[in-house]
Parts: structure tokens; C-alpha cells; sequence
């Protein structure tokens, strides 16, 4: 945009077009210009800019109040000693595997018994999708009520007879993360639902007649037919369930606060805990940088992959 | 297409120098200078005391100061968790909030090594009251460099508190001695009664540091726990793990919930007789209905070596000020009436009445309950806040992780010490 102004300034009569590039600058309106430029600066300044310095502080000790001091990669070089984040990771790959894996799944499962337009099926639907409307937190303040020593689920269990399961769910190192995966999934599941719908809906009717008249079964069906359709809506999905898995905090922070003992702690509420409760800012930083790349790392690698099989 | 182009440059123009004071405010690791000693405008005042209770009471108390006459002060209240997280910024901040409600002591004096604080030393010399304070409270208002930073307010104790018609019922009596206490136990777990309520859960992990902050200080002494929680001494000391083999004898009259209810629930549990007793601040009163206030009382942590000089934890509130405040003479002037027995009585009357006021002529609310607890603090030889007063919030989830293990799993003490004092070592090097 400097250079713009400048060559505006300098030059009042407008020259001849030179190459390609000129050509294109010049009748660029400066409206669309606007449109992509305000938003960019924009972003620069409450998106990257922040992020940069995230990066930055990744690599100082800085508790928040005194000066930052530069350690380089000693945050990093801390977290291959630390156990609490090496918990911390292999929660968050475990959340990946099962709440990404049961979504998806159980989401795929309910698409593809909602699909056909039959009376009431709206319903349910609706009631699948309900809970994405929900937040998360307070989402996770009922079934924190649902959770409680006398809450719902242990008195639904007396009252079947199955007094020798009562637990506190929430409090218990072996059972915390999975209990707070239910919600989790419980919100996710209508979301990943209605993607697969869209997708369901796009597939043309006539391929399924044309394998039926080929004598395909409707297992068939859906392994040679359905599935290779869905490719595109798998990878949307793939790449939602990933940003979801690592960026899910609010729904643990609320439940357990990635307790007890850290048993239910994600690489999110570990680096939460460690820069605003602990005050190690710079440290609390790397964690992020962790996230980030592991983040990136895993979507980009699948993007790629999935579009050059694409093409 | 030209009358575009100013409006555009314009535009652009402003959005760079918005952008850039942006940047140059939101730099988080640049510093940023004071401002002028005094100016004009109502006094911001920001408040952790979200309860309803205590939250009305405070802005009984700013509207009174405001009807004085002297000046003008405009409160904001902040949950309680938000405020604490968000301190550090509200003080780092260019323009920050002028007064804060907070603590005394080593938490107050952490910010004031770093010239956070604004120094109060010209409001305790030309406030009268604060002159007739005890010298235990100025000692704890100065910090280690030896100025005043803090201006207090009200304090609370902690005991074992019980329902005293419960009591009667169940035909036992307050216990003394750790053995008293341990025969009170077995009494009460007989009845089919959970004899100790917890609250440890949910996220209130932080109250079983209360048992820990007990133990410590009747077996090691407050001096101990106060070198203890600087980082003079190890949490893997065979002094610390006398605390946890103590605990372990009362640990089979715990709620087996204990960790898993938030204190509020194990307050109702509590007032419900579900469990015999709970240790616990006067703050748990906001959460208990008012008619079983009158039924509320408690006894003294047992003691458990008399050679111990005694001591409770009574945690001090007050109000320390930015030192980037640019209302200086305001913030003076609202700490020299915060600091009378009038402010404090205001106080008193609108919360639920179980804290005890500083100035020494100011009126509790009278009530039997508040009389035993202001003879509870002043028989003690020592004064210790909580763990994360006496220390910092910091360290406070070091705590909370090592002690629900313990309470978990009470044979990992080795293991729990050696962990605790890993994560304590990375917070004293912060």
C-alpha cells in the first residue's frame, strides 16, 4: 500500500501499463482494494502480531509482571523432562483418537439414518443439532450436575440395581477424561451430522441405481458408493474434528480443570494453567507453539495429501 | 475517482496510527510509564467480591463514600477467579484501575518489589485511624522494603465448623486434643455420619490446603509453614511428610466425595448432617441459608503438640492501589475512609456479617459466633493467612495437585513430596 501511495504522489499523470502486474494493480477498484486490505490489517494487528509475539515470548522466562529474560529453546528443551506435559500430550492424542473417532462415526451413523426425508425425521434432527447451539460451558455445567456423587447418572444406576458402579466420575483419575469426553461428543456429534448430511445429499441418486441394478448389496452400496463420495466432506470433517480435538478447553476447564492430578489434563489446560495460574508466561507460550505446529502439522499433511489425490 | 482518494488516505491514514497504538499498547513485554501524580474523575475501584452479598455491601460502602462528600469513587466487581488471573495485567496496564481489593502480606509484597504498588505511607501518617491499628496488621500492611502498600479492611478465621443442634443430637462435644478429635471421628462414623466434609472438588481444590496449612502449623509451627512456603525449606523434608503421616490417621473420616463436591456442596451436606463437621473459612456463611446461621459453630483445629506455639489462619482483606494511577490524591482519599470504623461497619452490615472489622473500635455484627471467632484469633500466638496468601498464587496449584493425589492415593506421599517439590522449584525460578 506504501508504494501505491508513493507512485501515486510521484507520478500525478497516470503512465502506461507496464507487465502484467502493473495492469492489474491499476484497475484493481480501490473499494476491493479496501475490502482486502482493511481486513488484512486487521487481522495483522489482533491475529499474527499477537501470534508472533506468542512465539517470541516461547522463548523467555517471563512471569508476566518483571522483563522477560531470553532462555532460547529452554522452554522447549524443559518440556522433554516434564511429565505433566508428556500426560498432557498423550490425553490430547487420545481425545483425538476416541472424541475425533466417535464423532465422526457416530456422526456419519446419524446422517446416514436421517437422510431419508420421512415425517419426523425434522425432529430428530433438530434434536441431534440442538446442543451445537448450547456452549460448551454450559454444556459442561449440566452434566457437571449429571456427574455429581448424587447426580442423575449414579441414581440412575442405584436405581437399576448397578450400585457397584457409582463413582465420582469427575474425580476419579481413571474415569475423569472419558466423563468429560461424553459432553464433548454430546455437542459434536450433531455438527458432524450435518456435514455428512450436506454431503449425503450431493451424491447423485443414479449411482446408487445403477449399483443396484448391478446386484450391489447395501453394504456395497455404501462401501463402493457412498464412502468414495463422501472424500471431500471427510476431509472438511478430518480437518474440523482435528481443530476442535486440539483447540477443546473450555468443556475440560469447566469439569475438571484437567484434574484431579492432571489426569484429565489436554496440551489447552495445561498451557492455560501453567501461564495464568502458575504465571509462567514464557513457558505456558512454548506450549502454544506445540499446539500450533502439531496443529498445522497434521492438517496441512493431510490437505495435501487429500488434494493431490484429488487431482 | 480523485474525491476518493483523500477519504481513502484518510481512512488508511487513521487505521495506521489506530494500528499503531494499538501495537505500541497491546506490546505485552514492553513496560509503560507512570502517570501524573494526581488528576481529576472518579476514583475506579475494582472488587473481587463477587457474592451477592458482598458484592452489595461494597456498593453500600462506595455510595457512602460518595454521600461524604470528599470525593467520588466508581466500583467494579470482577469474578473472583477473573480478578486474580487478571491482576498482573490490570497492573502492568498503561492505564489501569486505580483501587483493588486484595491481600496483604507476601502477596501484596510481590508486586510491590516490582513497583506495582503505589506507596500508601502519606495515608497511614495523616489517617487517624490507621494510626490505632494493631502493629501485627501495619507490620503485614509494610513491604519488605519497608513501605506501606496496603490498607486493611476486615479479616476472618478458619475453624471446624458444625451445626451445634447436630451435635446435641448426636450426643458428642467439641474435641481438644488430635486424640479428642480422633475419638469425636469414631463416635460420629458409628451414628452411620461422614464424620469430616471436604469440598476439594469441582474447583475448589484449593480448600484442602486448609488441612495441609493445619497440620503443618500445629506439628512444624507457623514459622516452619512460612519458610516452608517461601522456598526455604523442601516439600520433600521429612518435617513436611509428618504432616501427611498425621493426616493419614484422620484420612478414613473423610467423605470418600471429598473430591469430588465443590466446598458450596459439601457446605449444604454439612448443614444437612450428612457429615459431622468441615474446616473451612466464615466465608462458607454466604453460601448457608440464614435462618441456620444462628445453628452454626465451631471449634479451635485440635492441638497436637502443646510444645507448638499456637496458631491460626486468619486472612486479612483490604485494598492496595496502582502505582500508574493518575488520581493519586483520590486513591488517598478513598483509603483514608476505607480504612474508619464507619466504612467498615458498612461493610459488615451488608455481607453476611461473619468477618471481623480491623479498626479496633469498629463493631462486628454481635453475633455469638462472631464473638468466639474474635477470641479464637486473639488467643493465638501467630497468625499464618492461607497457603496461597502466605505464599502465592503461583504455587497454589502445586498444592492442589499434590494434595488431592494424597487424598487419592495416601501410600504415593514419597512420590507426591518428591513431584510437589519439582513443580514448587519451576515457580520460586519464575
Amino acid at each position: 500500500m506504501a508504494v501505491l501511495t508513493a507512485s501515486e504522489r510521484t507520478s500525478p499523470a497516470p503512465s502506461p501499463p507496464r507487465g502484467r502486474w502493473a495492469r492489474g494493480a491499476r484497475r484493481t477498484p480501490p473499494l476491493v482494494l479496501a475490502f482486502l486490505l482493511v481486513p488484512l490489517l486487521a487481522e495483522s494487528l489482533w491475529v499474527f502480531w499477537p501470534a508472533f509475539q506468542g512465539f517470541y515470548l516461547a522463548l523467555n522466562k517471563w512471569d508476566g509482571v518483571s522483563a522477560p529474560e531470553f532462555v532460547g529453546l529452554g522452554n522447549f528443551a524443559e518440556m522433554a523432562h516434564d511429565e505433566v506435559f508428556r500426560t498432557a500430550a498423550v490425553d490430547t492424542v487420545l481425545w483425538l483418537v476416541v472424541f475425533g473417532g466417535l464423532s465422526a462415526l457416530l456422526g456419519l451413523g446419524a446422517a446416514l439414518l436421517l437422510q431419508q426425508e420421512r415425517r419426523g425425521v425434522g425432529f430428530y434432527r433438530a434434536a441431534l443439532f440442538l446442543p451445537v447451539v448450547f456452549s460448551l460451558v454450559a454444556t459442561a455445567l449440566v452434566w457437571q450436575a449429571i456427574y455429581q456423587p448424587d447426580g442423575v447418572l449414579n441414581r440412575l444406576l442405584e436405581s437399576v440395581g448397578l450400585d457397584s458402579l457409582r463413582h465420582a466420575w469427575l474425580a476419579d483419575q481413571d474415569t475423569a477424561l472419558y466423563a468429560v469426553i461424553v459432553p464433548a461428543l454430546w455437542r459434536q456429534v450433531g455438527y458432524v451430522m450435518v456435514l455428512y448430511l450436506a454431503g449425503l445429499k450431493g451424491i447423485d441418486p443414479a449411482l446408487y441405481e445403477a449399483a443396484k441394478v448391478d446386484g450391489a448389496g447395501r453394504w456395497q452400496r455404501f462401501r463402493h458408493v457412498t464412502l468414495p463420495q463422501l472424500r471431500s466432506v471427510n476431509a472438511v470433517v478430518l480437518s474440523v474434528i482435528i481443530i476442535d480435538s486440539l483447540r477443546s478447553f473450555d468443556v475440560v476447564w469447566s469439569l475438571t480443570r484437567g484434574g484431579p492430578y492432571h489426569s484429565s489434563e489436554l496440551l489447552s489446560t495445561y498451557m492455560y494453567s501453567t501461564a495464568f495460574q502458575s504465571l509462567r508466561l514464557g513457558y505456558g507460550s512454548a506450549l502454544a507453539v506445540v499446539i500450533f505446529v502439531l496443529a498445522f502439522g497434521v492438517i496441512a499433511s493431510y490437505l495435501v495429501r487429500a488434494f493431490r489425490e484429488a487431482d | 475517482m480523485r474525491y476518493a482518494h483523500p477519504s481513502r488516505r484518510l481512512f488508511l491514514a487513521g487505521l495506521g496510527a489506530a494500528g499503531t497504538t494499538a501495537l505500541l499498547s497491546g506490546c505485552v513485554t514492553s513496560g509503560s510509564s507512570g502517570k501524573s501524580s494526581s488528576g481529576g474523575g472518579a476514583v475506579t475501584f475494582q472488587s473481587n467480591l463477587s457474592a451477592p452479598q458482598a458484592k452489595a455491601a461494597m456498593e453500600d460502602l462506595v455510595a457512602a463514600y460518595g454521600k461524604e462528600g470528599s470525593g467520588r469513587a466508581t466500583l467494579n466487581t470482577v469474578a473472583a477467579e477473573t480478578f486474580r488471573t487478571q491482576l498482573p495485567t490490570y497492573l502492568t496496564s498503561a492505564n489501569p484501575p486505580d483501587v483493588y481489593t486484595w491481600y496483604p502480606g507476601s502477596v501484596a509484597d510481590a508486586y510491590a518489589r516490582k513497583n506495582l504498588l503505589l506507596d500508601l505511607g502519606e495515608v497511614w501518617t495523616s489517617s487517624p485511624d490507621l494510626k490505632r491499628y494493631s502493629k501485627a496488621l501495619t507490620t503485614q500492611c509494610t513491604s519488605a522494603a519497608g513501605r506501606k502498600v496496603f490498607v486493611p479492611s476486615t479479616y476472618y478465621w478458619w475453624g471446624m465448623f458444625y451445626r451445634k443442634s447436630h451435635f446435641a443430637k448426636w450426643g458428642v462435644r467439641e474435641p481438644k486434643s488430635w486424640d479428642d478429635f480422633l475419638d469425636l471421628c469414631d463416635k460420629l462414623k458409628a451414628k452411620g455420619v461422614t464424620p469430616i466434609g471436604l469440598g476439594a472438588g469441582s474447583n475448589t481444590p484449593w480448600v484442602a490446603s486448609a488441612w495441609f496449612d493445619y497440620l503443618n502449623i500445629r506439628i512444624n509451627g507457623a514459622d516452619y509453614h512460612r519458610r516452608l512456603l517461601a522456598g526455604k525449606q523442601r516439600f520433600d523434608d521429612p518435617e513436611v511428610r509428618k504432616v501427611f503421616d498425621r493426616w493419614q490417621e484422620a484420612l478414613p473420616y473423610f467423605d470418600p466425595d471429598g473430591t469430588a463436591l465443590a466446598f458450596q456442596d459439601a457446605t449444604t451436606a454439612l448443614l444437612a448432617g450428612r457429615t459431622g463437621m468441615m474446616l473451612i473459612g466464615t466465608f462458607f456463611a454466604d453460601a448457608a441459608p440464614k435462618g441456620a446461621l444462628d445453628d452454626i459453630d465451631f471449634f479451635r483445629f485440635p492441638v497436637i503438640d502443646p510444645k507448638v506455639p499456637l496458631a491460626e489462619e486468619a486472612p486479612t482483606d483490604g485494598y492496595f492501589a496502582s502505582a500508574r494511577t493518575g488520581r493519586r490524591d483520590g486513591v488517598f482519599d478513598l483509603l483514608r475512609y476505607l480504612a474508619t470504623a464507619e466504612a467498615q461497619e458498612i461493610y459488615i452490615k451488608g455481607s453476611s456479617g461473619t468477618v471481623l472489622p480491623c479498626h479496633p473500635d469498629a463493631e462486628d455484627a454481635g453475633t455469638a459466633l462472631v464473638k468466639k471467632g474474635r477470641k479464637h484469633v486473639e488467643e493465638a500466638a501467630e497468625i499464618t493467612q492461607f497457603f496461597n496468601r502466605d505464599s502465592s498464587d503461583a504455587l497454589q496449584p502445586t498444592a492442589d495437585t499434590a494434595l488431592t493425589k494424597f487424598l487419592a492415593k495416601p501410600k504415593s506421599i514419597g512420590s507426591i513430596l518428591t513431584d510437589w517439590q519439582r513443580d514448587a522449584e519451576k515457580i520460586w525460578k519464575a
